[in-house]
């Protein structure tokens, strides 16, 4: 069984490399301060006006702020030239795409919780009021972006224009995570009870979209 | 038994034909020189060999399997593929990047002090490797190039950027291999350094093969 040692050995890679360096969780965490500083100075504070669009602003700058992690993910290993190692990894190269997958998710929930913090800092949004529905929309739709972003990171370094290709291909593709996720943020903040469609409609995404990535990944590291 | 079996092999970029019918084998024990000008299709062959790059034609055998077919992925240990990049991590140490690529196949932890002993690293160890002159960088991705013991190594141009000493050693560990029964395709285009070494020689000129030598 050399797939789950090949998981934990890119996962535990990545975690290491964003930990020491600080190459993507730097950047992500000073572009998402910054535009919510610029937001929160820019935009009425009612906190009665606050709760139908709060939701979907949130969900866009953690999208746009996420963009610039997922890029690194393997465009720096196309730079070193490291991408041959996952390449050449002794099994289903799909577990080389769960380990980077899993690594890029846990960055994006930290900047998730960095995100939703300067919300309550700037915005006076209140995540307490049902924080185990926002806890799992925050879950399923980070680690939506997280499987497309890493599947459309690894194609888009092979391209000659990375930096545009992944956002052209990107914001399309994930546009149901960002509705979904909007909505059911939304509603609970508002104290309404989520539909189970909405839940189902999300979690569905994700699976769907791993499944497909586990497998084509085999020839989407080759070039 | 051949390591290496290709048949009317073919790789396309866009229109160019990186490697045009390419027909040749390898047989076990042999270290072979892949020779030819820049262009030639050198690393295109290494790397369709190393199941980096898809063939667009004709058939590939490595170690008796099929690199893209079904068995191909546990083969990829018995295969040590070291390009004209180190392929290490910058913000690791020398030690950390054995490490990780010991724990993707599987390797007892003690070959890595054994090759950081025998390639004379042990003082740039503990050294993130983007702090490392190209020579010892070079050493490096050869370590790691042998961690798991390979019974075939592709080599892309491993003489560049060794100084004189780590040459002869490289050279040196080339006749080891050589003497334990194993296999090496080596690319280079003036292998002075390796003189002397090679029982066979591969000649590519434009993707094509102009002949073998043995």
């Amino acid at each position: 069984m050399n797939g789950p040692r090949v998981f934990a050995a890119v996962l535990g890679k990545d975690l290491r490399l964003d930990l020491r360096s600080w190459d993507r969780l730097g950047p992500m965490a000073v572009f998402a301060a910054l535009v919510m500083v610029l937001l929160s100075t820019a935009l009425p504070t009612t906190s009665a006006a606050s709760p139908g669009w709060i939701p979907a602003l949130v969900w866009m700058v953690f999208l746009l702020t996420s963009l610039l992690g997922l890029g690194r993910s393997f465009q720096a290993e196309s730079e070193q030239g490291t991408i041959v190692l996952l390449t050449q990894a002794p099994c289903d190269r799909g577990w080389v795409f769960l380990g980077k997958a899993t690594a890029n998710w846990l960055a994006l929930l930290g900047v998730e919780l960095w995100t939703a913090f300067l919300c309550w800092v700037l915005l006076d949004v209140e995540w307490g009021v049902a924080w185990p529905e926002i806890l799992g929309v925050g879950l399923l739709g980070a680690l939506g972006l997280a499987v497309v972003g890493t599947l459309l990171s690894a194609l888009a370094c092979a391209a000659r224009f990375p930096v545009f290709l992944l956002p052209v291909l990107l914001f399309p593709l994930v546009l149901p995570v960002l509705v979904l996720a909007s909505r059911m943020t939304g509603e609970a903040l508002a104290g309404d009870q989520i539909a189970s469609a909405m839940w189902v409609g999300l979690a569905l995404y994700d699976w769907v979209f791993l499944l497909i990535a586990y497998f084509v990944f085999d020839y989407v590291l080759e070039d | 038994m051949n390591v290496i079996e290709t048949r009317q092999l073919e790789k396309r970029f866009g229109t160019v034909r990186a490697l045009d019918r390419v027909s040749t084998t390898l047989p076990e024990g042999s270290t072979t020189l892949l020779r030819g000008p820049n262009g030639a299709g050198k690393t295109t062959l290494l790397r369709v060999l190393a199941a980096l790059t898809r063939p667009t034609g004709g058939e590939v055998r490595v170690l008796g399997v099929n690199p893209f077919g079904a068995d191909g992925a546990a083969q990829r240990s018995r295969l040590g593929y070291l390009g004209q990049e180190t392929a290490l991590y910058g913000e690791l140490t020398l030690q950390e990047n054995l490490e990780f690529y010991a724990r993707l196949h599987g390797v007892d932890p003690d070959r890595i002090e054994f090759l950081i002993h025998e390639l004379e690293l042990e003082g740039v160890a503990g050294r993130r490797v983007q702090t490392l002159s190209l020579g010892y960088r070079r050493r490096a991705g050869l370590a790691r190039a042998r961690l798991t013991d390979p019974s075939l190594l592709l080599l892309d141009e491993p003489w560049n950027g060794l100084d004189a000493e780590a040459s002869q050693q490289l050279t040196h560990w080339l006749e080891q291999h050589h003497k334990a029964g194993r296999s090496a395709l080596v690319a280079a285009h003036s292998p002075s350094a390796g003189t002397g070494l090679f029982d066979a020689e591969i000649r590519l000129e434009r993707g094509r093969l102009l002949g073998t030598e043995s």
